[in-house]
């Protein structure tokens, strides 16, 4: 059933992940993201690979909620591995495939290729399961605060992802509805061609539409009630602050880059 | 076998079988409905009343257990899960939010032509049904959503009603109107029950609203039917429906009580009407002395 | 000082405010309403759709200024554009759908959202919103989601929102139209405990009239004015008035009503099962 889909995949719990600072969790998040792009050999992906089982492991993420975001990604994942396959011609030749030859090189690049796709998910996963959605809009909005004076609407991006998110599951039970009423009425909408069904999309469309747009009057409403834009500057109950931990992993997080440029430019 | 309309046999349904948010929403019911009884399924949120009637418009399939309308099987045959959706209409509660089309004869005639019905037939079966849900002629070509609430509503009730269904059952059909819009709807639901003979069932939590038009009352609590019976015989049981939350009329209450301190009088009165008349009876001897 | 005063309050909704198309010509929602509440009370707005309470709610929070007349909220004068915010945190306002006044997905930073928008200290918020969740007893749901609660939770959440903004007034328009009755129940116990135990004052917009019934004073808005006010007693006992424009009234009271018509000396502001029992069993014992 719809409803039972989970918005964003968090994965509650009390970890050490978990309780970071998300502001901080989404900048180590993309300077690992970095660091794949700088590695060269197959050492460079194992110390990653280790360091992330390593954020897993104190996440206590199962690793079964991890790889199943690589698992949405295998199609792209085979799209990368034969294009990178085909796409190294001037090399040791293993075997010709019509126009195209598949080259030890090209093999090589396309395993490289997909070693550093499946990390940079898993890494990005770990972001997303330890950090409720809430809590990305916040953090998303303080690290953009600073480009609020050049005229970026930081606390209205915010906001509208919130309320999105906020509205997404009551808009998908009132889809539901909809479809289960107008399926009562005779509606069919599993036969016909592609065209009869786009057609058949309207009776559910128009409901949900109107029903969206009233949400959205009531709810500006609602909000205006209870003092919005009473001024632009508004406090916050929970006031994101660095603590003890944060610096922690901020210390680990260097210790990694540390490591990973000494090894590059020494050996 | 004709003369009874749904039968329903070991029903269970479990969502999300087999997962940690398991939740059996109905526990094995069984029970027939006869041909042209005006039903009234009672209980709170939550006790399975919604469950239920999607199966009678197989909008559910049953986990375990069958559903028969007329001796067949809804779901022996998946081509003909159509068929017997216009044979029991099912009104979904708030049904105006499912309104679409440019005009009121167009969003009633929904139904009708995906029936495939001919322009003849659907012109007449729109016009009938938006007569007896008092719809006048001169809003046939305005848009639905200049309706007034009600109104919107009794529109989208002539929607299932044009599909001609043997049964049609109608989910909190009065939720959010007020009184005065209550009583019409409910008025022109007996009516449907008595001009067509359509057999009703109204899903209802309010005791009050029901009492009135039924002839029958199922009271559902926690997946199961916990009472089922005439609505003097579930009346009788007030002290037990106030313990599963649900409400008996006020006046009921009253009676109840006075038959506590010893006063002759039937436990089971449920409307004004009744109890004018009792209490009448009872009391006109004080006049006269 | 009184919590609301209106003198002849005209509204009409004009081109741009209308919601629906069939209001798109000047429509006067409200001819001329004089209401006034002290602060404290209970008070109930009873009236079928489209008698202009919703729109006579909508006022009190400055959400509409007012086309002609006067309309005074705890002292604020309504038609003074500046004064618009004072209005809004003298008089807090919970709406019919429960789904669409949440704003955040998450409980307790939806009841934050209020005290947010004020400019209020982190550590204050804190405070008033955990007072606030214990107040409307919600307590253990403040982490979760709202749309995993029920419709009465819903409510309270959205009671608790305005609360945190503290209030003295609470407008209330419809807030069970939508609900079933146990959180109908919820919700109106919540709110007589905030006005006898917090004073603050209450204003319920309603068409149901068990929930009238147990307020201090009721105005029944019909056509865009008020024809009734009163105690519950005064208002009810007015039967056929009452039923002329569409309304309830408690079963007992019809009762009452019916056998005095036929002769029988029966009181006919009986509102309650136990002074119906009482009143019949001294009736029954003259016999």
């Amino acid at each position: 059933m719809l409803r039972d889909i989970t918005l964003g995949q968090y994965y509650p719990s009390d970890s050490r992940v978990h309780h970071l600072d998300p502001r901080l969790k989404i900048i180590l998040t993309l300077a690992y993201i970095v660091s794949l792009f700088f590695v060269k050999d197959y050492w460079g992906y194992v110390y990653c690979a280790v360091i992330l089982g390593l954020v897993i492991h104190i996440s206590r993420v199962p690793a079964k909620f991890v790889f199943k975001g690589i698992k949405a990604l295998i199609v792209i994942l085979i799209f990368t591995a034969v294009l990178n396959i085909f796409s190294y011609p001037d090399g040791t030749a293993l075997a010709h495939v019509g126009l195209f030859t598949i080259t030890i090189e090209g093999i090589q690049i396309a395993i490289k290729m997909c070693i550093r796709l499946i990390l940079l998910v898993s890494g990005a996963s770990i972001l997303t399961l330890t950090t409720s959605p809430i809590q990305l809009t916040d953090a998303i909005e303080r690290i953009l605060n600073p480009f609020k004076k050049a005229g970026l609407p930081s606390h209205e991006i915010a906001m509208m992802m919130s309320i999105a998110l906020r509205f997404i599951p009551t808009l998908m039970d009132e889809t539901d509805k909809i479809i289960k009423a107008q399926q009562a009425r005779g509606a069919d909408f599993e036969t016909g061609n592609l065209l009869q069904r786009a057609k058949s999309l309207i009776p559910i469309l128009i409901p949900l539409f109107i029903s969206a747009f009233r949400r959205a009057d009531e709810l500006a409403m609602a909000m205006e009630a209870r003092c919005y834009g009473i001024s632009t500057e508004r406090t916050r109950m929970n006031e994101l602050a660095l603590g003890q931990e944060d610096f922690r992993a901020i210390g680990a997080a260097v210790l990694y880059g540390a490591i990973f440029v000494a090894v590059r430019l020494f050996l | 076998m004709y003369d009874m309309s749904i039968k329903v046999e070991n029903l269970t349904h479990t969502y999300n079988s087999g997962t940690a948010f398991e939740k059996k929403a109905i526990d094995d019911l069984s029970f027939e409905i006869k041909d042209g009884d005006f039903v009234g399924l009672i209980g709170h949120t939550g006790s399975g009343k919604s469950t239920l009637i999607q199966h009678f418009n197989a909008l559910l399939a049953p986990t375990s257990g069958k559903i028969y309308f007329n001796g067949e099987d809804i779901n022996a045959d998946k081509t003909k899960l159509k068929h017997f959706r216009t044979k029991i209409g099912l009104v979904f509660q708030y049904p105006e939010y499912q309104l679409f089309e440019t005009t009121v004869f167009a969003d009633v005639a929904f139904g009708p032509k995906n029936m495939g019905l001919s322009e003849e037939e659907i012109e007449s079966r729109v016009k009938e049904a938006l007569t007896i849900v008092g719809i006048d002629e001169s809003v046939y070509e305005s848009s639905p959503f200049e309706l007034s609430g009600g109104q919107k509503r009794r529109a989208a009730i002539a929607g299932v009603l044009a599909m001609k269904p043997e049964v049609i059952i109608l989910d909190e059909p009065t939720a959010g109107l007020d009184p005065k819009g209550r009583d019409e709807i409910l008025n022109e639901i007996a009516k449907m029950h008595k001009i067509l003979g359509i057999t009703v069932i109204l899903v209802s939590h309010s005791m009050e609203d029901v009492a009135k038009y039924v002839n029958r009352i199922i009271v559902m609590h926690n997946g199961k039917i916990k009472y089922s019976g005439t609505p003097e015989e579930i009346f009788g049981k007030a002290e037990e429906l106030v313990e599963i939350g649900l409400d008996v009329p006020q006046i009921t209450h009253v009676f109840k009580e006075l038959k506590a301190q010893g006063i002759d009088v039937p436990d089971n009165i449920f409307t004004v009407d009744e109890a004018e008349k009792v209490l009448y009876d009872l009391l006109k001897q004080v006049e006269k002395c | 000082m009184d919590m609301v005063k209106s003198e002849k309050l005209k509204y009409e909704y004009t081109f741009e405010t209308a919601i629906d198309e069939e209001e798109r010509e000047p429509l006067v929602a409200l001819k001329g309403v004089d209401i006034t509440i002290e602060k404290g009370m209970f008070v109930a707005i009873l009236g079928r759709n489209g008698s202009g309470k919703s729109t006579f709610a909508k006022h009190l929070n400055a959400l509409l200024t007012p086309t002609e007349g006067t309309l005074f909220v705890n002292g604020y004068d309504c038609t003074q554009e500046e004064l618009i915010y004072k209005i809004r945190k003298s008089a807090g306002m919970v709406f019919q759908n429960p789904d669409n006044q949440l704003v955040s997905t998450i409980v307790e930073e939806d009841i934050a959202f209020g005290p947010e928008n004020l400019c209020i200290e982190s550590s204050e918020i804190r405070k008033r919103v955990d007072r606030a969740l214990k107040t409307v007893n919600m307590t253990e749901y403040a982490r979760y989601a709202p749309n995993k609660l029920s419709g009465g939770q819903k409510q309270r959440i959205a009671i608790a929102g305005i609360l945190a903004m503290e209030p003295e007034c609470i407008v209330l328009d419809e807030p069970t139209a939508m609900l079933d009755p146990e959180g109908r129940k919820e919700v109106i116990d919540t709110v007589m405990e905030l006005n006898k135990e917090k004073g603050i004052t209450i204003i319920l917009i309603t068409h149901y009239m068990e929930e009238a019934i147990k307020a201090d004073k009721i105005f029944v808005m019909d056509g865009g004015t008020v024809i009734m006010e009163g105690t519950p007693k005064e208002v009810f006992s007015q039967v056929e008035k009452l039923k002329g424009i569409g309304l309830d009234v408690p079963q007992v009271t019809e009762v009452a009503y019916r056998l005095r018509k036929r002769g029988i000396d029966i009181p006919q502001d009986i509102l309650s099962i136990e002074e119906m029992v009482c009143t019949i069993c001294q009736l029954k014992s003259k016999i």
